[in-house]
């Protein structure tokens, strides 16, 4: 006997049943025609076969710039705050708006300009600084944002506010969501795959950004690391081979079976089904995170950086691999961008880490055809300041959070290329024109990929939630 | 679409049920779940969303008009009832509900709400917000045994023509009850005992033992832990730990204890208010302070307060009331009768506490404010010291009072006039040497930051300061609280604020909890301060005037040690003035580090901005009346008093020797209090803090007053109650309220069935799951409120309340299910079977750590670090992951140390709760992640080859008894003759694998740090570490049938 003996199919019903998705009846009966899907899709199965909308975009890489990088030195140009570099912060400006407890204080808050020169860039003409060579590259593929605003001021609640829509700490992740809504189209990874840079954290990260909430927790997503056990637990005991295992899961399998002979319930199935798609992970990942099979001209893409593990570059072509491969969600953190001191120095770094690998990204799904399905996003939780938190001199300045205003680009996955949105006003400060929420991004990106953010929601505790709480407009604005 | 589907479900799955002993349409349970679901969003209790002025979740609302002035429903008239028509109509535009709500009925519920009205559109109130009677048990012929809860369930079987099925057999039942009351299976004995004989009697004995068991206990903890939302860290940020195991250890001593189960939450809501409460009582209130805590620099520390007590009223919703408070926050409750006013009368009742929105990044301190975990020992030492030190107080007092002769002598002797107390550093800031400033105490300086400028002072220059520069002087004013000290300077502001921070001894200011002492201007006033831990843990003074603008003012505190707003003196101009005492509650000491003295800006501070400081001295002892007045060179104050208390404290020996062995003793008592672990507890403060409504529930948009009150929904609080916690948590034990008890048993039958008689436990509110057998439900909620002494039931009784549970047939059942049952019923919603779950991820780990002997039972004390994959807190920054040795690895997993940014990742795979905030249910799923860590864990794979070893070593001679025996331990069953020739091949398999890679076998030998001590070849062990392996993953290990 062998386990293609064993009906792998499971009962839908007790599916639904079992894992907390509460539907009744009426809705299982409903969704029985799509039995083969829930055979194929097990628990990686979303809730809603194809979305509410025709979808631009089948996924989802997110470059999340965590720290909050400044707009000043990135993507806003604002020659009137470098002539005015050093006044004061005019009161009509800032108008009493909250600042942080760390220059809350402070005795005067001088503007200061950025140091690093604008010029613009491609057809679109879009103004990015120079810090941004090779993204300026790619300046007519950018949608890019600078009237993003956010609720929060401190990093934990803001980006726990980004990514689940909330600042409080418990709900879904923006990954876990699109995996429940629209399931995984791979039966070998996970529909919500995190990495992480190493090496540049300042600020932390934490599981709840990337958890599932009270979605069953199959959404949640699952970090690919570095290393020898790129997911936890993912390797073979030592001294467990690939053919010991193999075998282990075979009897395993029979054993199963005919526990499942004698009882009747469609969960142990789904149990070694479980078991299998384990199995078939430890072969894919591990062949997803091994970068030895790409050509050198991918590497000269990247940049040298793409050869060492766990860099943004390498990062950036994992996440292209992952494309490939259908993954839902492929969410990047790169951590490092709170400048509060020494601004200049920090964020040339930063820059240096992302530019290159975020053309290199763009360019690569766009030769592969992948750019049109796939959205990008790129930025941070907030913005900074346009005066200096700490001293200003010619050469240095600090800047705090700002949530009133900042930058973000979007690339491919049905938005409109060359293109740049919302404005702010001579000073930075304050948003001009057409402003973006949070929760209007949110709803844009849910938008592209055949959701309807007031329509995808899941009930607890009494009460339906979505991503979007009870806000949040799709900016049709942005689409191509 | 997925809340209109789940409707629709309900109505399908338990429209039957329902039915049972009901003639006409019932509202509560019929109509109101569908008004609510798809009307009240705009014809609810909130007052701002609703649209058309139409309401349809009261009586008078639904048998009103709204703006268009058609009656909604005219009793009996479907022609004349508007809510028909616009249900009913074709006419898109005026169709209810709207396209864009994404709401739409069906035309079951439609015909549903035509009958209603045709029936007279009968009004009721929500099931559960009305108060359980008694339902009599009903009469059913048949049953096995004479048992309540089999009755209301046969009785409710009987409406589809079923009946109880047959018990599990005896090993199933043996196992499932031992995992549902202690968490942990049983062994071999108990189950060949059992079998043996598996008579009733036999069962009621074993659940005794088990429930005698100190397993029991921790067992019960875990799901008060989700519910109490437990964890080891603050949560936010840097997340740091926080020692709150005590109150940990509390909780499975509560159940261990039997605590009877109104005291437990009356405890831990409001057990600081009780008369004299004792130390478990206080310690039980750590519950309301287990939420987040924020210690981010640069917080706003009001909305962090704000939060935290929002949680707090989440948390009492949830808990004991089954209710979601969380959406009155910021608005009326769309779907439940709680508005945004109710919220916030709950939210008066907590707030109360002396606390900052803002935990401590500098230094491991417990949040304020606290209680101190002493041992009785300690206790004794800290009382026999306070004794010491009020005689000595007294002993002080009767040398001062003696004196007067001495006095008198010295006066008419002495020519050279009272000796003044010398500063241990004095500073005039006329001038830099080398570009520091020196003392006129040798050894000591005073460093500029950032370039204060020097200006003409009060005598010579002074320092000018921006509010971001000023001095610092190291090494000088290490005080403690115990010692006696005083400053002295001049000082002149240019501008009055809110706040500047003239002179501190501290780290930084809300980063640091304040801790050390200061002098700073609020609005002008002189504030003098010192603390262990703002505000919960300080002293602070303000004089009630403020100083003038532009003009040199002499400020001097003097401090005796005392740790008294009575033993502060403020000196303004050389006289004592008038103070408003702010805080006077400080027993813990206020130095940490020795950080410098500094004088005009402090770390995340408001400095000095404008002013200018002269003529700084520090003292190490109080100063005088006298030396205060000199200092500020004014004519010192010739009552005798005065003078008297100056020579006294300068001139007179047996004063000063006295007072050294009082500060002695201080020290003493400071050093040991100090020492010991404080843990965060309520404790209400003597004025109750204002309370307003949060217009959209900013933290920054207060509105209306509001006072302490609880729902009216919920049964009234009685007039003659106490306002303060303590009242609020008897009113959930009233009889009147219909939530606390159903709540709790609906709880307690979800931990032995896997699901509440109401599916959502979170929720009883309209948007909630109606109750599957209400009666049941009502029944179980009276008598465990009121007992029944007939069945031997105590009020409030926690495990009589068990015990009932577990001796019904209908948790005795068998789990077996043919597939017409799974057809019938696959949720099992009306109790033909027994339950079947999945172990919990704590049950899984500690199956394997049982069944493999490695367990530690220890009960209590620090959490532990079991194995982790490398590398996981220091990828997210959350410092270091210390695996722990030895014991600490083999802990049942409740005391697996909870980081909440980055919880036990197996733990997480498995359901864990996140303990972030109140859950009250776990989901189950079943993933790929659960697959690898039950397969691949270092704490699975050792456990494995312990369970081999032992297998090897006690399962028998033969490997088909060794088989026998292992899957026995295991599964609660022997294997069937099939099983055994698969676990036979399972073992030949590998073992010749490894045979064929010796190195191999050696290798996965060496997971785990703790080594076998058995004499097999390593072949073999290896083969049987897979075949124990192999076991802890099957069906009958991962789940309880």
């Amino acid at each position: 006997m062998t386990c293609s003996h064993i009906n792998f199919r499971m009962d839908r019903r007790a599916f639904f049943g079992r894992f907390g998705l509460g539907l009744g009846g009426a809705a299982l009966a409903s969704l029985g025609s799509q039995e083969s899907q829930a055979a194929a899709g097990g628990p990686f199965a979303g809730i809603f076969n194809s979305g509410h909308l025709p979808a631009k975009a089948k996924r989802v890489i997110y470059l999340f710039m965590s720290g909050g990088p400044s707009q000043l030195e990135t993507f806003d140009y604002k020659p009137e705050l470098v002539r005015r570099s050093g006044e004061d912060l005019p009161d009509s400006i800032r108008k009493g708006q909250r600042l942080t407890g760390m220059s809350a204080n402070q005795a005067n808050l001088p503007m200061a300009g950025s140091v690093f020169g604008f010029r613009q860039q491609g057809r679109s003409g879009a103004w990015i600084s120079e810090l941004l060579p090779w993204t300026s590259r790619v300046a007519d593929d950018l949608c890019i944002v600078r009237s993003l605003h956010t609720e929060a001021i401190n990093h934990d609640p803001a980006i726990t506010f980004f990514q689940t829509g909330s600042q409080i700490a418990g709900r879904p992740s923006f990954g876990s969501w699109l995996s429940y809504g629209l399931g995984s189209a791979n039966q070998n990874l996970p529909a919500f795959v995190v990495l992480i840079s190493k090496d540049r954290i300042d600020q932390p990260l934490y599981s709840r950004l990337w958890g599932n909430g009270f979605l069953p927790s199959q959404h949640q997503g699952v970090v690919f690391r570095g290393g020898r056990d790129p997911v936890l637990y993912l390797k073979n005991p030592a001294g467990v081979s690939g053919q010991s295992r193999r075998k282990l899961l075979d009897r395993m399998a029979e054993l199963e079976f005919l526990q499942y002979r004698d009882l009747g319930d469609p969960e142990i199935n789904a149990r070694v089904a479980q078991y299998e798609m384990a199995y078939r992970m430890q072969t894919s990942v591990p062949d997803i995170m091994n970068l030895s099979g790409e050509p050198e001209s991918v590497f000269d893409l990247y940049g040298p950086e793409a050869r060492n593990p766990g860099s943004f570059a390498a990062n950036c072509l994992l996440a292209r691999r992952l494309a490939e491969r259908n993954v839902r969600f492929i969410q990047l953190y790169h951590p490092g961008w709170d400048q509060h001191g020494g601004l200049p120095t920090g964020i040339r770094r930063q820059c240096t880490d992302v530019d290159r690998a975020s053309y290199a990204l763009i360019t690569d799904l766009k030769q592969r055809g992948l750019l049109d399905e796939t959205l990008i996003i790129w930025g941070g939780e907030f913005g900074r300041t346009n005066y200096s938190q700490g001293k200003l001199t010619k050469t240095d300045y600090g800047r705090d959070h700002h949530p009133r205003c900042f930058s973000m680009w979007m690339a491919g996955g049905g938005v409109k290329p060359g293109f740049s949105y919302g404005t702010t006003d001579d000073f930075g400060y304050n948003i001009a024109e057409n402003p973006v929420h949070v929760h209007d991004l949110q709803a844009t990106a849910l938008h592209q990929l055949g959701l309807s953010h007031d329509r995808l929601t899941f009930r607890s505790q009494g009460r339906d939630y979505r991503l979007t709480d009870v806000h949040g407009r799709v900016v049709r604005e942005l689409l191509a | 679409m997925l809340s209109k589907i789940k409707t629709i479900g309900f109505i399908l799955l338990l429209g039957p049920a329902l039915s049972v002993g009901f003639a006409g349409i019932d509202f509560a349970r019929q109509i109101q779940p569908i008004l609510s679901e798809t009307c009240y969003q705009c014809h609810g209790p909130s007052d701002t969303s609703r649209k058309g002025g139409l309401r349809l979740d009261t009586r008078e609302g639904a048998h009103g008009s709204g703006k268009s002035g058609r009656l909604a429903i005219t009793p009996g008239n479907l022609s004349a009832s508007e809510l028909i028509r616009r249900i009913t109509t074709s006419d898109a535009d005026d169709h209810m509900p709207p396209a864009d709500s994404h709401k739409s009925l069906t035309t079951g519920q439609i015909d549903l709400l035509r009958r209603w009205v045709a029936e007279g559109g009968k009004w009721g109130v929500h099931w559960s917000f009305s108060p359980p009677s008694l339902p009599a048990i009903p009469k059913v012929r048949s049953l096995r045994k004479n048992h309540p809860i089999d009755a209301f369930v046969a009785a409710s079987l009987a409406g589809f023509k079923k009946k109880l099925t047959q018990n599990a057999d005896p090993k199933r039942l043996l196992r499932r009850v031992s995992f549902d009351l202690t968490g942990l299976p049983p062994t071999v004995n108990e189950l060949a005992s059992f079998e043996a004989n598996p008579t009733p009697e036999n069962y009621l004995e074993s659940v005794k033992r088990l429930m005698a068991s100190p397993r029991y206990g921790e067992h019960m903890a875990v799901g008060w832990l989700d519910l109490a939302r437990f964890a080891d860290t603050h949560g936010f940020q840097t997340d740091r730990y926080r020692p709150v195991w005590p109150w940990r250890d509390w909780v499975i001593g509560a159940f261990n204890q039997q605590l009877s189960f109104d005291q437990f939450v009356v405890w831990q809501l409001a057990g600081d208010l009780f008369p004299n409460p004792s130390k478990e009582q206080r310690l039980a209130t750590t519950f309301n302070r287990l939420h987040l805590q924020n210690e981010e620099g640069g917080i706003v520390e009001e909305e962090y307060r704000v939060a935290y007590n929002v949680d707090r009223v989440n948390t009492f919703g949830t808990a004991f009331l089954g209710v979601t408070f969380e959406c009155a926050r910021c608005h009326d409750h769309k779907y439940d009768p709680i508005s945004q006013r109710e919220f916030y009368q709950l939210f008066s009742f907590f707030q109360n506490v002396d606390e900052s929105g803002q935990s401590v990044y500098f230094g491991d301190i417990m949040p304020v404010p606290t209680t101190l975990l002493s041992s009785a020992e300690q206790d004794t030492k800290l009382a026999e010291l306070q004794q010491r030190i009020s005689a000595q107080e007294i002993e002080v007092k009767r040398i001062a009072t003696n004196a007067q002769t001495e006095f008198a002598t010295w006066r008419s002797t002495n020519t050279t006039g009272a000796t003044l107390a010398k500063p241990v550093a004095a500073f005039t800031f006329d001038s830099m040497v080398s570009n520091i400033f020196p003392s006129s105490t040798a050894g000591k300086v005073a460093k500029p930051i950032d370039n204060p400028s020097s200006v003409d002072g009060y005598s010579g220059k002074a320092l000018s300061l921006n509010g971001e520069n000023g001095v610092s002087m190291p090494g000088i004013g290490h005080f403690t609280r115990a010692d006696p000290f005083s400053l002295a300077l001049w000082i002149q502001p240019a501008v009055h604020t809110l706040r500047q921070t003239v002179i501190h001894h501290s780290q930084a200011w809300m980063d640091a909890g304040s801790r050390g002492y200061e002098i700073v201007l609020e609005e002008g006033r002189v504030a003098v301060g010192l603390h262990h831990m703002w505000p919960g843990n300080s002293l602070k003074i303000q004089s009630i005037d403020g100083l003038p603008l532009h003009t040199w003012s002499h400020v001097a505190f003097a401090y005796d040690g005392s740790s008294r707003a009575q033993g502060l003196t403020l000196f303004i101009n050389g006289l004592p003035v008038p103070v408003k005492i702010l805080r006077d509650h400080l027993w813990k000491d206020i130095t940490y580090g020795q950080p410098d003295l500094t004088v005009g800006l402090r770390m995340r501070d408001f400095g000095f901005k404008g002013g200018k400081v002269d003529e700084l001295q520090v003292f190490d002892s109080a100063l005088t009346a006298v030396e205060a007045a000199r200092f500020a060179k004014v004519p010192p104050p010739s009552v005798a008093e005065t003078e008297l208390a100056h020579f006294i404290a300068r001139d007179y020996p047996p004063y000063t020797t006295a007072l050294a062995t009082l500060r002695k003793l201080r020290q003493e008592q400071n050093g040991l209090v100090t020492s010991i672990q404080d843990i965060m507890v309520m404790e209400e403060m003597d004025e109750p803090k204002p309370a307003y409504i949060l217009k959209r529930g900013a933290y920054d948009a207060p509105g209306e007053r509001v006072s302490m009150n609880t729902p009216a929904a919920m049964g009234t609080l009685s007039p003659s109650a106490p306002r303060n916690r303590l009242g609020l948590a008897r009113w959930l034990l009233e009889p009147s309220n219909p939530l606390f008890a159903r709540v709790t048993v609906n709880r307690v039958w979800q931990h032995f069935f896997g699901r509440g008689l109401v599916e959502t436990s979170d929720n009883f509110g309209l948007q909630g799951a109606l109750p599957t057998h209400p009666e049941l439900l009502d029944w179980l909620a009276v008598t465990f409120a009121q007992g029944n002494p007939e069945l031997r039931i105590r009020p409030w009784n926690l495990q009589d309340l068990q015990r009932l549970i577990v001796t019904s047939d209908t948790y005795c059942q068998t789990s077996r299910a043919s597939k017409s049952d799974l057809a019938d019923d696959p949720m099992n919603l009306k109790l033909g079977r027994g339950p079947t779950r999945r172990l919990t991820a704590e049950m899984l780990r500690d199956q394997a750590l049982f069944t493999s002997g490695l367990l530690i039972e220890k009960i209590g004390g620090p959490s532990v670090k079991p194995y982790q994959p490398d590398g996981l807190w220091e990828m997210a920054s959350g410092g270091r992951y210390d695996t722990g040795k030895g014991g600490d690895l083999y802990r049942r997993s409740l005391y697996t140390y909870w980081k909440r940014t980055i919880p036990p990742p197996s733990m997480m795979s498995f359901d864990a709760a996140d303990r972030s905030y109140c859950v009250v249910r776990r989901q189950s799923t079943s993933t790929p992640l659960q697959a690898l860590a039950l397969l691949n864990d270092t704490q699975i794979v050792e456990a494995s080859r312990h369970l081999a070893n032992r297998i090897l070593k006690e399962g028998g001679a033969t490997p088909t008894q060794q088989l026998r025996s292992g899957f026995q331990w295991i599964t609660g069953r022997p294997p069937k003759p099939s099983e055994t020739v698969i676990l036979k091949q399972l073992l030949a398999e590998q073992e010749s694998l490894f045979e064929g890679d010796t190195a191999s076998a050696d290798l996965l030998l060496k997971v785990g740090e703790k080594s076998t001590d058995g004499v097999h070849p390593s072949t073999k062990l290896a083969a049987w570490t897979l075949v124990a392996e192999a076991l802890l993953n099957h069906d009958e290990a991962v789940m309880l049938r």
